[in-house]
């Protein structure tokens, strides 16, 4: 389905290697973390509070195995992937542009590549777009 | 790094076919299920992964979901399931899962409720 060359793949590795420090690492509240870690309640300050005390380790501990078994599927040799690893690679491919995009603070219509990252995100963009577009097709 | 993807369709953060909505049953909000979800518009997630989200989900037909996706694109903001509020959680949680920017709220405050 997707035919990524090894420096491709080692690209993305280094990437989700960055995603799963930060996953792990950042504090309540980072800002550039903001999309991966979204409040439930914007209303109803208690409840938000009891839904992040419950809710939030399960979301870290989530994000830490999916990204995990994007890894196994990067590392391994090249072969056909089942529907669901697709969608996992999809998932954590837009994690990434989550915090890129929130890092370059991108807008609905940015289509120019000016620069390096937003060359990558692009590139990321386009790469959850084919998977997805595999999806829809199966 | 030599991009050597093989992808048919050229990536867009727009434009998915507009397709009328079937009579398929909208998400209906009664007294025993007082608990909205919502789906928020974002520069970052594509038209195209919201609907596929939407669809995996709640078992929404491509229709279902092409017409909330465009709602949340359009208004704003869409609800997109209902229920007690516990199984809103977990709608929400499944959600942040998947990136996408949900939130919950009693039925009623937003004037969206389909």
């Amino acid at each position: 389905m997707l035919d990524l060359d090894p420096d491709e793949k080692h690209l993305l590795r280094r990437l989700l290697g960055e995603v799963r420090d930060l996953v792990s690492t950042a504090p309540i509240g980072d800002a550039k973390m903001q999309r991966l870690f979204p409040p439930a309640y914007t209303d109803d300050a208690e409840g938000e509070a009891d839904y992040q005390r419950l809710m939030r380790e399960e979301l870290v501990a989530s994000r830490l195995s999916s990204i995990e078994t994007v890894d196994a599927i990067l590392v391994a040799e090249d072969r056909t992937l089942t529907s669901t690893e697709v969608d996992v690679f999809a998932q954590n491919l837009n994690a990434v542009r989550l915090i890129l995009g929130t890092l370059l603070n991108v807008g609905e219509d940015d289509d120019d590549a000016d620069s390096p990252e937003m060359a990558l995100y692009q590139f990321l963009s386009w790469l959850v777009d084919c998977a997805i577009n595999s999806l829809m097709r199966a | 790094m030599v991009v050597e993807v093989e992808c048919v369709t050229p990536v867009a953060a727009v434009g998915s076919t507009i397709v009328k909505p079937d009579s398929e049953t909208d998400v209906e909000i009664r007294p025993d299920n007082p608990w909205v979800v919502l789906v928020w518009n974002d520069p970052i997630n594509l038209m195209s992964y919201v609907t596929y989200v939407l669809q995996k989900l709640f078992g929404y037909s491509l229709e279902k979901a092409t017409e909330l996706m465009l709602d949340v694109h359009h208004k704003g903001r869409a609800v997109v399931s209902s229920g007690t509020r516990e199984k809103a959680e977990m709608d929400v949680f499944r959600l942040h899962e998947h990136g996408l920017w949900a939130t919950m709220q009693k039925d009623g405050k937003d004037g969206n409720t389909p």
